[in-house]
């Protein structure tokens, strides 16, 4: 294959991939339906935005938003179903099962550890040895300001820990095992090992002092935008959406079997970010996954990491086995 | 005896008849009868064959759904045994690990007689158990929790900005300063999401014992009996 110029790179060269918006295929079909699946994502944004912002505060705390975001999870899975963006992504009862494992892990365990020893746990233990508050002026900002700020923060830091396990051997061995999906669904961004879940979750704003209701805009900001990082339906998004948004095409791209096109698109939510650093590349695939597409059972994405890290560490600092003399 | 090894596969052939063993044993061969339990991840069925269609011409048509990659099945006459690792998501049986199937001559003509094992099956049976001791777990790290937390000093709130306050935004509540009360309690991780999963869990596998044997045997259908 001869992959497609970009920039200094060449994308494509080893597995199929569009590039440009103007190769990418719309949703076809009827007025009505081509207007739900355009206007889609940027009413969903608005809603949960507009929701959130006049939620009695009885109502604004993080366990109904947990709930809000299951609902959106389902609704997303009844749109793939409705309208899917490849046949090859259809979701089986095996992958559904397989992926909720994933969630479920990540909504439980993954997350009673995190409290203990995650970012804003660490935050605090800082602040207390150093005797230092917050960052207190922040509270003061408009709540919608203050919800941005926290989203760009740690969507900054997202973007560099992606670019970062990319880049550097320690760093890719949890994350490789998440590139082994070869589909795309509302689930499959919790497929992966959990200390790289882990690590992709730190972030500084806990040195911050945000009011809890901007963190649940936040958070519906992070859901409204991001889910759409790994789903199997296909939007018309508008060309400000997909100018400002990590896009299910994008994302694709970045989970391609093609090597240079998994080195593009490492935002979560803000692809404006890998604008802004020369990462980003417009278009989209459909062969996704490492090492032709072979899936990786829960027991391997588990061990992956530490038996080709033990390989790796016995390469280099092992005793080298002896040579026949010639 | 035809052997068709997966490259996964070089010596899949001894493994391969050992388990067209397994899977055929009679109940009374067995020391310990875990066919009390087996259905839960084991799915026999049975299909009657068009008229006149031999064992071969019945495993030729169902021949194309064990050339997939991570598959490698070994197959005689009148009966085929399969294994698959790591089968694709797009595998249409990657549910299975493991079958096998025997044609019979009965009164009525011929008919296939199948069993298929599904590890995926099996482990989401157990997964509630899994999720329960998760969200106890949760319990017991709260107490401790609770237990040694320390007092902080009362947060001091801004004055909500004027935008806010034209826009007609809730004002917020004023935070209590020990976190073991609600609040403290609030931020803590709750066990209510791990006994979600568990159920969640639950009615998956219920769904999917029944589905899957559904499905698999419509595949098997319309692959036999298409003209």
């Amino acid at each position: 294959m001869d992959g497609i110029r970009v920039g200094k790179r060449v994308i494509g060269a080893q597995s199929p991939v569009t590039v440009g918006w103007e190769n990418i295929p719309s949703v076809q079909g009827g007025p009505v339906r081509r207007f739900i699946f355009t206007w889609f994502q940027p009413t969903m944004l608005f809603t949960l935005i507009t929701f959130w912002y006049y939620a009695p505060n009885s109502i604004a705390k993080a366990s109904i938003a947990i709930w809000v975001g299951f609902g959106l999870n389902t609704l997303l899975l009844g749109l793939e179903w409705v309208n899917p963006r490849y046949a090859s992504w259809q979701l089986t009862w095996k992958e559904l099962a397989t992926d909720l494992f994933y969630v479920g892990l990540a909504y439980t365990l993954l997350h009673v550890v995190g409290y203990y020893i995650g970012s804003d746990a660490v935050a605090d233990a800082i602040q207390r040895h150093f005797h230092r508050d917050k960052v207190m002026w922040f509270t003061g900002l408009p709540i919608l300001a203050q919800a941005f700020l926290i989203v760009l923060i740690f969507e900054f830091g997202q973007y560099w820990m992606h670019r970062g396990m990319h880049n550097w051997y320690p760093l890719w061995l949890p994350h490789s095992v998440h590139h082994y999906i070869t589909q795309l669904n509302i689930n499959k961004g919790a497929v992966g090992n959990p200390v790289e879940l882990f690590l992709i979750g730190l972030g500084i704003g806990g040195f911050y002092d945000f009011l809890p209701r901007a963190a649940v805009i936040a958070g519906a900001i992070k859901l409204a935008t991001g889910t759409y990082q790994h789903i199997n339906v296909r939007f018309n998004s508008p060309r400000w959406w997909r100018f400002l948004f990590t896009t299910t095409e994008h994302h694709s791209l970045h989970h391609s079997q093609d090597y240079e096109a998994t080195r593009s698109n490492y935002a979560g939510s803000f692809i404006f970010i890998d604008r802004i650093f020369g990462t980003c590349v417009d278009g989209e695939a459909e062969l996704l996954g490492m090492e032709g597409g072979r899936r990786m059972s829960i027991r391997e994405q588990m061990t992956f990491p530490l038996t080709e890290g033990w390989k790796a560490l016995k390469e280099r600092f092992g005793r080298p086995s002896a040579v026949p003399a010639q | 005896m035809w052997l068709c090894a997966d490259r996964q596969f070089p010596a899949a052939e001894a493994l391969v008849s050992q388990l067209h063993r397994e899977q055929f044993s009679r109940v009374e061969d067995n020391p310990v009868n875990i066919r009390v339990i087996d259905w839960i991840w084991h799915i026999r069925g049975r299909l009657a064959l068009a008229p006149g269609h031999t064992g071969n011409e019945a495993f030729d048509r169902l021949d194309p759904l064990f050339r997939q990659a991570g598959t490698s099945h070994e197959r005689t006459d009148d009966a085929l045994s399969f294994m698959k690792k790591d089968s694709a998501a797009q595998d249409k049986m990657s549910v299975f690990d493991r079958g096998a199937f025997r044609i019979e001559s009965e009164v009525t003509g011929p008919v296939l007689h199948y069993h298929l094992t599904s590890r995926a099956l099996l482990f989401c049976f157990l997964a509630p158990l899994l999720f329960i001791s998760i969200a106890q777990f949760t319990v017991v790290t709260n107490k401790w929790d609770k237990a040694h937390h320390e007092s902080h000093e009362k947060p001091v709130i801004a004055p909500m900005h004027p935008i806010d306050r034209a826009l007609g935004a809730p004002v917020p509540d004023t935070p209590e300063a020990d976190g073991s009360g609600a609040e403290g309690d609030a931020k803590r991780p709750s066990p209510t999401p791990a006994y979600v999963f568990a159920g969640i869990f639950a009615a998956l596998y219920v769904a999917g014992r029944i589905l899957e044997h559904r499905l698999v045997k419509a595949l098997f259908r319309k692959r036999l009996l298409a003209v």
